[in-house]
């Protein structure tokens, strides 16, 4: 006679999908306030309402998670001063604080919405269902953004070549550091506020997933937008053989 | 990449031999007082990257020509160069050429393992802006004019010696066969597929020249007196070897070197390595990290051979195909190559140069 076992990892399973949930909550309503920020960069009126049209599309995509986790009765946590994500969040300030566009557009643009579309894309394909559709099409919704700001800055880096790569260097080593932390395969610096309890990276198996492939991921699909952009590969490789792995 | 390279002549798409390799270039690449990654850290992110050129190389001819070109690693994982990983290996292999394609490359080699494009996909070939290589023609050019200097300076007669050929129906290894037929005393050609072996064997012994094939070298390998390895897969062993043997190591990663032990009675070298003589510089300088040789501007034969096309400006698809190499064009690309001051390389081994050369390189 054939035995059904009751999968015990039901619970577990649920609890990274509330961990992943959170996260990407949480990295939507920073995205939401940076570009609002942003907003306050621009003096272009037009390019200012874009900016707040940008923030209003971030909104969306929490809501659409949000509502998603309500329905199905997913325990979200929402903490944008924890760790990494409060640490990219006061990198973007400075730069928006001395109205640096450009230094924004990197952070929010390149940075942020690589790590966006690949591992959101991870998790659309892992899950599968109706939650794995939901992360795909923001997934792709994230694409459109990074794709525009590549040719600004293509535009910015043919003006002044070596002036910009300098520039992207620094902006490079003040955020993705924290982003290679946060997505190292222990917390470089601490718990990140978001995930209840422990790490969620230990458990990313429950739902076919690992942190390594997935950072993996998402730093070649940077590297793809560097390249994209026309920063020479030799420097791009440099950049990231020095983030803290 | 425009804003970087102003003219590109060639491009060079390789791939590394081992994990240990890709983390010695990567800490090299680390700040003083980072701390050193392992190999699984290394491995976990930069399987993933995409094709990136890593380096510009500026090379010097003899002429008082230069060239400029570019070193484009795939991040091939080195642990999955079998067929197995097929699909995904091509798949980095077609974008390091959509990549320097994009940079402008007027020719590029693709080194090693990644000329699997080249050998079993002509049709992707078709209408690219970039000509492209194996690099095969010159490699073996190199190999068979390196065994014969080798030979001379042992003081082995190739024209009474049996020459055992590893790898041979291959690509490298059938021009070898071809090459020495008629010069050696006997070819003892091996591979582990019997059919192509037969056939080689063959066609080989129409032209009258004394030639067997095995897929059991162990049957050969007590009978040769020099011995080309260059097969697709290492650690080949080889049970009994003649004492005084001349080995040229070509395959990668090394086919014999390391599974010989140390009481090895003859010469090894690794063979199809070119020297420009007009020099060469890399800018980044890596050449302390990843193209480290006993002797200075040390170059695989097959990147050599996509300068040497610069050079000449002939922007054709030089060696591609399987088994198409002649005697005639490797004669071709070797004295192009000597026009432009790339000689063989002085022989070494992993331990360094040969004892005569020793002091000249110290
Ligand atoms: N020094 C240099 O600059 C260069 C070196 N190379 C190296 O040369 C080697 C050959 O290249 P290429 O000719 O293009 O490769 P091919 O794939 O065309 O040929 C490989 C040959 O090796 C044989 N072989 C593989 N494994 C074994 C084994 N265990 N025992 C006996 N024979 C074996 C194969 O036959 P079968 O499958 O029947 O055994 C075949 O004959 C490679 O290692 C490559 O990396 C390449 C380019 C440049
Ligand atoms: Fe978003
Ligand atoms: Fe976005």
């Amino acid at each position: 006679m054939e035995t059904v076992a009751i999968s015990p990892l039901a619970g577990e399973k649920l609890n990274v999908i509330a961990d992943v949930f959170s996260q990407a909550i949480t990295g939507e309503l920073i995205g939401m306030s940076n570009f609002a920020s942003l907003a306050e960069t621009i003096d272009d009126p037009h390019e200012k309402m874009e900016a707040v049209e940008h923030a209003n599309s971030e909104r969306m995509h929490a809501e659409g998670f949000m509502a998603y986790a309500k329905k199905h009765g997913i325990n979200i946590n929402i903490n944008l001063a924890g760790e990494y994500w409060g640490n990219v969040r006061r990198q973007f300030l400075h730069y928006a604080k001395i109205k640096d566009f450009i230094a924004c557009l990197i952070i929010q643009e390149v940075m942020l919405e690589s790590f966006a579309v690949s591992m959101y894309t991870d998790v659309g394909n892992a899950l599968g269902d109706e939650a794995g559709e939901l992360f795909l099409s923001i997934a792709d919704e994230e694409k459109e953004h990074l794709e525009h700001s590549s040719d600004l800055l293509r535009a910015a880096l043919q003006e002044d070549p070596v002036g910009f790569v300098a520039r992207f260097e620094e902006i490079h080593f003040n955020c993705m550091s924290i982003l290679a932390k946060f997505t190292a395969a222990t917390d470089l610096s601490g718990h990140c506020g978001v995930c209840n309890g422990d790490c969620m990276k230990g458990s990313l198996h429950h739902i076919d997933l690992d942190i390594a492939t997935m950072r993996g991921n998402a730093l070649a699909l940077y590297a793809r937008a560097l390249d994209n952009i026309g920063i020479p590969g030799e420097k791009s490789i440099v950049w990231i053989a020095q983030l803290p792995a | 990449m425009d804003s970087t390279t102003a003219c590109l002549d060639f491009a060079a798409i390789g791939h590394q031999d081992s994990w240990k390799n890709i983390t010695r270039f990567v800490n090299g690449l680390r700040k003083p007082g980072q701390e050193r990654l392992s190999d699984d850290t290394v491995k976990n992110i930069f399987a993933f990257l995409p094709p990136t050129e890593v380096f510009k190389v500026n090379v010097r001819s003899v002429t008082g020509a230069t060239i400029n070109g570019v070193y484009v690693e795939t991040f091939i994982d080195p642990d999955k160069l079998d067929a197995r990983f097929g699909r995904h290996n091509l798949a980095k292999v077609l974008e390091a050429l959509n990549h320097v394609e994009k940079m402008g490359s007027k020719v590029a080699t693709l080194g090693g393992f990644t000329s699997i494009v080249l050998e079993g996909n002509l049709d992707l070939l078709q209408q690219r802006r970039t000509s492209l290589t194996t690099g095969n023609t010159l490699t073996a050019a190199f190999i068979v004019k390196g065994v014969e200097e080798a030979a001379e300076l042992v003081g082995i007669d190739l024209q009474a010696a049996n020459l055992l050929i590893i790898g041979a129906t291959g690509d490298i290894g059938s021009a070898c066969a071809t090459y020495f037929a008629g010069r050696v005393e006997k070819l003892l050609l091996c591979a582990r597929k019997q059919l192509p072996l037969q056939e080689l064997v063959l066609s080989l012994s129409k032209k009258q020249v004394s030639v067997h094939g095995s897929t059991n070298i162990a049957e050969f390998s007590r009978r040769a007196d020099v011995i080309i390895s260059v097969a697709s897969s290492a650690g080949i062993r080889l049970p009994k070897l003649k004492s005084g043997v001349l080995i040229c190591d070509a395959g990668y990663p090394k086919n014999l070197e390391q599974s010989l032990d140390d009481s090895l009675d003859g010469h090894l070298f690794h063979g199809g390595m070119g020297q420009v003589s007009g020099g060469f510089s890399f800018s980044p300088d890596y050449s302390s990290s990843i193209y480290e040789y006993p002797a200075p501007f040390t170059i695989h034969g097959c990147i050599l051979e996509a300068m040497i096309l610069a050079f000449e400006q002939r922007w054709e698809n030089y060696s591609s195909g399987k088994g198409k190499i002649t005697t005639e064009k490797m004669e071709e690309i070797y004295s192009l190559s000597l026009k432009h001051g790339i000689t063989i390389a002085p022989f070494f081994d992993s331990a360094g140069c040969w004892a005569p050369l020793k002091k000249l390189y110290a």
